[in-house]
């Protein structure tokens, strides 16, 4: 075609133009779909994990519809006399109170105990995932919740803890029928999220005031000591001096007595 | 009956009030041909004393007696076991046996050790005791002894002489006589007693100030345990802190130890200070004195939801947004609020000491 006539220089111009807007678009299409694939490639389960998690919320509004609403209000708001709010509390106090089986309060009284746990790990999970989206709050740490200096963890539970948990932690009594737990039975996770969270009258200790690793050292002595064997015999709960004095003073003193008749009683 | 035996060993005074018992003394010859069963009866009978024999052991050789000398034996034997236990538990540890000592996650026997020492001693201990027992009950006669009783005064010749032979052995120190050494001796008798007194006078101190006042006063940083400062933005609502005055060895002074509470938001609009201690907060902050008024405990049972401070000790409690006014318990005053404040670079500190003297209350405490 070209060999045959010459075309008019209009012409050639118009098909030019035409050909660059062609290959730009094409550019730009390309451009599109490599970045497009590349990103899919690099970040897979982005979206499906924002799915993911936006499902989790969802399942744990209807979770929290069920089980929380009556005392905690239709927006977190809280209702007075029966429960407190929950903006801002974050996901460490919701794992705090449901995986201790505290929450759901069967009844309202003078303080939530530890019970049977109604939820299982995943509705606990959405149950965060919902009360975290909604005002945020304080998140549950990861890694190794042990990972301290023992000794320092020592002191630290003496000067912070051990005036209402026992310096065994073997828990006390509180005023009007609360108590301080005994922390035998909780778990590395749920002594950092009450420490995080200050649940019921217990105070918060934030990250400035115990830092991550001292957290992690209180924790550590914590399991350390409840792990440990008694090694001066019976340890009696632990509770200190008074029921060893109670002990000695029934036991010991009741087979003295025993001694004592069966050597003044008639052959 | 002293003179009884006197009287038996010269052979010539007859003197004594023992009535019936000069006519028992046998003579030299007698007293040789006795045999011991038949001297401790005559010595019970000088002594007015009468045995009388409620029961006999079982008769030598029956079955009963051999029975009864196995379980005494057993028991000894027992007693002798466990004390070699013992010796083995304790040498054996760490030689043949586990090492002793105490190891977090270490062997049992770390923990058995003592146990098993006291165990084994206490055994032996018992076992000794009740085989000690057993044989009284059952290998043994059970006698009752009766003595009559004897007249009240002494007799009139014993009451004399021996007043006269403590007054003649006075005399004879010549401590009346010689005046020089009786007043030596009182003198060295007055210094000593001084000397004894001396160790009282460390007891015995004026306490000037101290029960008064404690390290804290203005610009006095509070420091954590650890010696680092605080500052607004380190504690979360509903938080507490223990805190200490940023003097050397602060963290050691027992009656500086203060309590810092940031309240939480709802509790700031409950605060109600006591009159003249209306600016001692800080915003949302408060500082108590952590020494009980009732007794001295250290009261830091903080619930953070109902403002209240527990004491341990004796229950007291006291309510936060009311000048750690007490509610409950034997605790009669507030515990002293510390006025607080922020230096230039944003640390807390204190604007004084505390107002009144913490602690229990004593002697010329003037509220």
């Amino acid at each position: 075609m070209t060999l045959s006539k010459p075309e008019s220089g209009a012409a050639r111009r118009r098909r030019r133009r035409l050909r660059r807007k062609l290959s730009r678009a094409a550019a730009l299409l390309a451009t599109l779909i490599v970045t497009g694939g590349l990103y899919a490639a690099m970040a897979p389960g982005s979206v499906a994990e924002d799915a993911a998690d936006s499902n989790a919320v969802e399942a744990g509004r209807e979770l929290y519809e069920q089980s929380c609403i009556t005392c905690h209000g239709s927006n977190l708001e809280g209702v007075s006399d029966r429960g407190p709010s929950l903006i801002g509390v974050g996901e460490a106090s919701v794992f705090f109170q449901v995986s201790t089986g505290r929450m759901p309060l069967a009844r309202q009284g003078e303080q939530a105990f530890r019970g049977p746990v109604t939820f299982t790990d995943d509705e606990i999970d959405q149950l965060m995932a919902y009360i975290q989206a909604n005002g945020g709050g304080p998140t549950l740490p990861s890694g190794d919740l042990r990972d301290g200096e023992l000794a320092a963890g020592g002191e630290l539970f003496r000067l912070n803890c051990a005036s209402c948990h026992n310096f065994a932690g073997r828990g006390g009594a509180l005023s009007s029928g609360k108590n301080a737990p005994n922390l035998s039975e909780a778990s590395d996770l749920q002594m950092y999220a009450a420490m995080l969270s200050g649940p019921s009258n217990m105070p918060v200790f934030g990250d400035n005031q115990l830092t991550p690793e001292e957290k992690r050292a209180i924790i550590n002595y914590v399991q350390t000591l409840a792990e440990s064997t008694d090694p001066g015999g019976l340890g009696i709960g632990r509770a200190g001096p008074v029921p060893e004095g109670v002990v000695i003073w029934l036991l010991g003193m009741g087979v003295l007595l025993i001694g004592v008749f069966w050597i003044g009683s008639k052959a | 009956m002293s003179i009884d035996h006197r009287a038996g060993a010269h052979g010539e005074r007859s003197v004594g009030n023992t009535a019936g018992s000069s006519d028992l003394a046998p003579t030299r010859e007698q007293l040789a041909a006795m045999s011991h069963a038949e001297l401790d009866m005559l010595g019970a009978r000088l002594d007015d004393t009468e045995v009388v024999v409620l029961s006999n052991p079982p008769p030598p050789g029956s079955i009963a007696e051999k029975r009864a000398e196995r379980q005494v034996a057993l028991c000894f034997g027992l007693a002798t076991l466990f004390a070699f236990a013992f010796v083995i538990v304790f040498w054996g540890a760490g030689w043949f046996l586990p090492d002793w000592e105490y190891d977090v996650g270490g062997s049992a026997f770390g923990a058995l050790f003592t146990p098993l020492l006291g165990l084994t001693m206490g055994s032996a201990l018992a076992f000794l005791g009740i085989g000690i027992v057993l044989w009284a009950k059952k290998l043994m006669p059970h006698e009752v002894a009766t003595q009559g009783r004897h007249g009240g005064a002494s007799d009139p010749v014993d009451a004399q002489t021996a007043g006269g032979t403590i007054m003649a052995g006075f005399a004879r120190t010549g401590l009346a006589r010689h005046n020089i050494v009786r007043r030596s001796l009182l003198g060295a008798g007055g210094a000593l007693g001084l000397l004894a007194l001396v160790p009282l006078g460390g007891l015995i101190k004026k306490p000037g100030r101290e029960l008064v006042e404690t390290s804290w006063e203005a610009g006095v940083r509070l420091l954590r345990d650890d010696g680092t400062p605080v500052r607004p933005a380190d504690m979360l609502p509903g938080s507490l802190e223990t805190v200490f005055p940023a003097v050397e060895r602060g963290n050691r002074q027992a009656d500086a130890a203060t309590m810092l509470i940031r309240l939480r938001r709802e509790q700031v609009d409950q605060i109600q200070a006591p009159p003249g201690q209306e600016d001692f907060a800080w915003e949302d902050y408060l500082a108590f004195s952590k020494v009980c008024t009732h007794a001295g405990c250290p009261v830091s049972l903080y619930e953070q939801e109902t403002g209240r401070i527990l004491c341990p000790c004796h229950q007291s409690q006291f309510i936060v947004t009311e000048g750690a006014r007490p509610v409950f318990g034997p605790a009669a005053r507030a515990l002293p609020q510390l006025p607080i404040e922020l230096d230039d670079e944003g640390y807390f500190v204190a604007r004084s000491d505390y107002p009144e003297p913490v602690g229990p209350s004593f002697w010329n405490r003037e509220k």
